[in-house]
């Protein structure tokens, strides 16, 4: 083989390639630009969608007494709790003007704290924002920044009497009650739909499982109506301003409850709801039920302890300590493996995908492959010099994608104090075996994708050939986002998977030399195969010259 | 001293493989024979094998019967060494539509293990002979095919060919285009190449043809000079193609 003459071919080839929209796209475009769009778009929906979640609001069937009851739970939550709120707070640099009776304003701020977002200067609308409003902004800056770390030293308690304060808030902020008689009771049973049995107060009825179905309501809810004198008494007197809001609650006018001031019945209140968990607003009614009788329960545990002067631990007989030997580093290393390959892999194949088809196919379509047949070189040197062409376009377009992925990850996603934290350490040797990996893959790609060119009759022929190949090829590494597949030596003879889990385990710093070995040898045994089929129907003329 | 031999046809036969054992017989027991300074015209109606023998000749397809000689290499023993010394043109011979005609140039010159100085100068010269200056920087896929044939030609001859082959070199062009070929070839047979092309058109083979076969069915129905051709079938050529094919098997 004369390798001036594959050079010759090659240099062609590229310029050629090179010279095709198309293969720019694939290999430049694709990579560069529209996959941190796409990137950063889709975290930015999902981030969204989950707000939207929170502030969807939801609407309850409940008869008065229930709202009045939840109402008076919510006040009795925070009434207790509020001195401990406040120090933590406190802490957090929130201040509690005017105590804690707008319990939303001040969780939001903490909000910004947890999503840990820098504060964005806007503009006025004219155009300049004026320096006390940037004074202020930078100020507000700093506050964030402290009330940050402040977040991160919180205790497990701490955060979770925060967590608890929002769903206790979160329940009656965001929901709409109605009565059971505003229920129009409309339609029919839809298929699959069952009214449940013998559910006490309305829920039984016919027209609250209607309701739900048809979205009119997402669910009905019932609490017995002793349930408040069941938990107890309070000590201090509460008002419920829902009562005077509406004027509904005749029973309790004036009625200052108190919970706990004798002890309490050792019951448990039965709450009901009826819910349609194939709708996702009333799974998201639920999910709030839930979470708002979770926090009364931690809550409303430690007052029965108390009560019954009982240890605290009464409450609590077995407790798990966690100490996680992984750092924040190597989880992120662990996470990054397992989509890295996939990446890599995608677009190795696409990068391949376009040149590949357009030196083979293409070259049939445009008929000059018989021009080149002509030449008085070897059908070997002809292969090579498009191999050559389409793996390094393949290198590329991987190397590429991987660096404008962790680009877009450093610069956008995560933000630049958790970025800084981090303190990512891949091993050198991690990554330059993990690199080599990426030759071994790319060969495998671009000599495969030379033969089914090759083999097609045309470019559309070809990329319809490819559609099955690429799930044959690229598939098979989303093994390595399965968290629990142990790389075994019959895998390593797998092909893309030893290589995706081989990259996973590299970059958690495993080096499992014996797998690696098999995964090199049979990957490039597949290449040799391929690249062996590709130079034989270079000599095959019923392959070259059909059209 | 009679003309050296510079292709000479053994017989060839190709057979091309079909589905559930139909084969497709497109040329059988084919021998002709042209010499240095000669024009060699292969006459035949579309599907006579006229495409699949010149495709033997340049070493595309390999015969499956026979063999042929150019300018002393066997195609099936040495097919490298027989795409050395020919120059082939075929309606199957693009150029590259994203490369300049320069560049196409460039890249055959080397593929046929020109120097670099030698291309450049090769270049000029067919551009001079083919009056395409004008046009030798410009994409392929933005040329007229009259250019583009012209580039195509000058692709062929690019490393001086001894035997220059040309399937229907005019088809499809104007008559300058075409004249400017047809004076290519004579002007090219003058130097003492030798040129085989095959073409309908009868006043090209009045005006060119030193010899002459006509094929059809896969076999050589006539070998001559256009002379014998009139003196067997009459004074008219095409009448005459025409009643040698008539009276074929």
């Amino acid at each position: 083989m004369n390798f001036k003459v594959v050079g010759v071919i090659a240099r062609k080839e590229f310029k050629d390639v090179l010279r095709d929209r198309r293969t720019l796209v694939f290999m430049m475009l694709l990579p560069i630009v529209v996959m941190p769009l796409l990137m950063l778009g889709l975290f930015k929906f999902m981030a969204r969608q989950a707000e939207a979640r929170e502030k969807q609001v939801v609407t309850i069937a409940a008869s008065s007494m229930d709202e009045i009851t939840l109402r008076a739970l919510q006040d009795v939550w925070y009434d207790s709790n509020s001195t401990v709120l406040s120090v933590i707070l406190a802490k957090l640099g929130v201040e509690s003007l005017g105590g804690l009776s707008d319990m939303g304003a001040l969780l939001a701020r903490v909000d910004v704290f947890e999503n840990s977002e820098e504060p964005e200067v806007e503009a006025d609308d004219d155009g300049s924002a004026d320096t006390a409003a940037i004074e202020e902004e930078a100020q507000q800056a700093g506050m964030i920044a402290a009330g940050v770390a402040a977040m991160r030293d919180l205790t497990s308690e701490q955060s979770q009497l925060i967590k608890d304060a929002r769903v206790i808030q979160n329940l009656l902020k965001n929901t709409e009650f109605v009565r059971f008689d505003e229920l129009s009771g409309e339609g029919e049973l839809a298929p699959g739909v069952e009214v449940p049995l013998e559910l006490p107060g309305r829920l039984s009825e016919l027209a609250v499982t209607l309701a739900v179905q048809s979205k009119e309501i997402d669910a009905a809810i019932y609490i017995p109506n002793d349930a408040l004198v069941t938990l107890g008494e309070v000590p201090q007197a509460v008002t419920y301003r829902a009562l005077v809001e509406d004027g509904s609650g005749e029973r309790f006018e004036n009625g200052d409850f108190t919970l706990l001031s004798r002890a309490p019945d050792l019951e448990t209140v039965d709450i009901h709801l009826v819910y349609d968990s194939s709708i996702g607003n009333s799974e998201e009614a639920y999910d709030r039920v839930t979470a708002f009788v979770s926090a009364l329960n931690r809550f409303v545990n430690v007052l029965r302890i108390d009560a019954a002067e009982l240890p605290r631990e009464f409450g609590r007989p077995i407790a798990v300590e966690r100490a996680n030997v992984a750092t924040q580093s190597r989880r992120i290393q662990a996470a990054l493996g397992g989509i890295l390959p996939y990446l890599l892999f995608a677009f190795c194949f696409f990068g391949a995908l376009y040149p590949a088809l357009d030196v083979t196919a293409g070259e049939k379509e445009r008929f000059t492959l018989e021009t080149l047949l002509l030449s008085p070189v070897t059908r070997l040197e002809i292969a090579t010099g498009k191999f050559v062409v389409v793996f390094v376009a393949a290198i590329i377009a991987a190397v590429l994608t991987t660096t404008s992925m962790i680009l877009t990850f450093a610069q956008g996603l995560l933000p630049a104090d958790v970025m800084a934290s981090l303190d990512l350490e891949f091993q050198p040797l991690a990554l330059l075996l993990t690199g080599s990996l990426v030759i071994p893959v790319a060969a495998l790609y671009s000599a495969s994708l030379l033969a089914v060119g090759l083999y097609a009759r045309s470019f559309k022929e070809a990329q319809s050939y490819t559609v099955p190949l690429q799930f044959l090829f690229v598939l098979p590494t989303v093994v390595s986002l399965l968290p629990d597949i142990e790389p075994d030596s019959y895998l390593a003879w797998v092909p893309f998977v030893n290589i995706s889990l081989l990259m996973k385990e590299l970059l958690k710093g495993n080096y499992l030399w014996s797998f690696y070995g098999i995964t090199l040898a049979s990957t490039l045994l597949l290449t040799a195969i391929a690249l062996f089929v590709a130079s034989r129907l270079f000599s095959r003329e019923s392959v070259l010259l059909r059209t | 001293m009679s003309p050296t031999v510079m292709v000479e046809a053994r017989g060839l036969g190709k057979v091309y493989p079909g589905k559930k054992g139909k084969r497709t017989e497109a040329v059988r027991d084919l021998s002709f024979r042209c010499h240095e300074g000669e024009v060699f015209g292969l006459l035949g109606p579309n599907g006579a094998g006229k495409t699949t023998t010149l495709r033997m000749l340049s070493t595309v397809l390999s015969p499956t019967a026979g063999t042929a000689v150019l300018d002393g290499a066997d195609v099936c023993a040495e097919p490298h060494l027989v795409r050395a010394s020919i120059g082939f043109l075929s309606g199957n011979t693009g150029l590259y539509p994203r490369l300049t005609s320069r560049e196409v140039l460039t890249y055959f010159g080397q593929l046929y293990g020109l120097e670099s100085e030698h291309i450049k100068q090769r270049i000029s010269e067919l551009a001079e002979a083919f009056d395409m200056t004008e046009f030798l920087d410009k994409r392929c896929d933005r040329l007229s095919s009259g250019m583009k044939q012209k580039v195509n030609v000058a692709r062929t001859v690019i490393h001086d060919p001894r035997i220059l082959i040309l399937d229907e070199p005019t088809v499809g062009l104007d008559v300058l285009a075409s004249r400017t070929i047809v004076d290519f070839v004579r002007q090219y047979r003058d130097m003492g190449r030798c040129v085989i092309f095959s073409t309908h058109i009868m006043g090209e083979v009045s005006r060119l043809c030193d010899r002459l076969a006509i094929i059809h069915k896969g076999t050589v129905q006539f070998d001559g000079s256009p002379q014998e051709l009139r003196e067997r079938a009459g004074e008219d050529l095409e009448e005459a193609f025409v009643t040698i094919l008539e009276q074929s098997p």
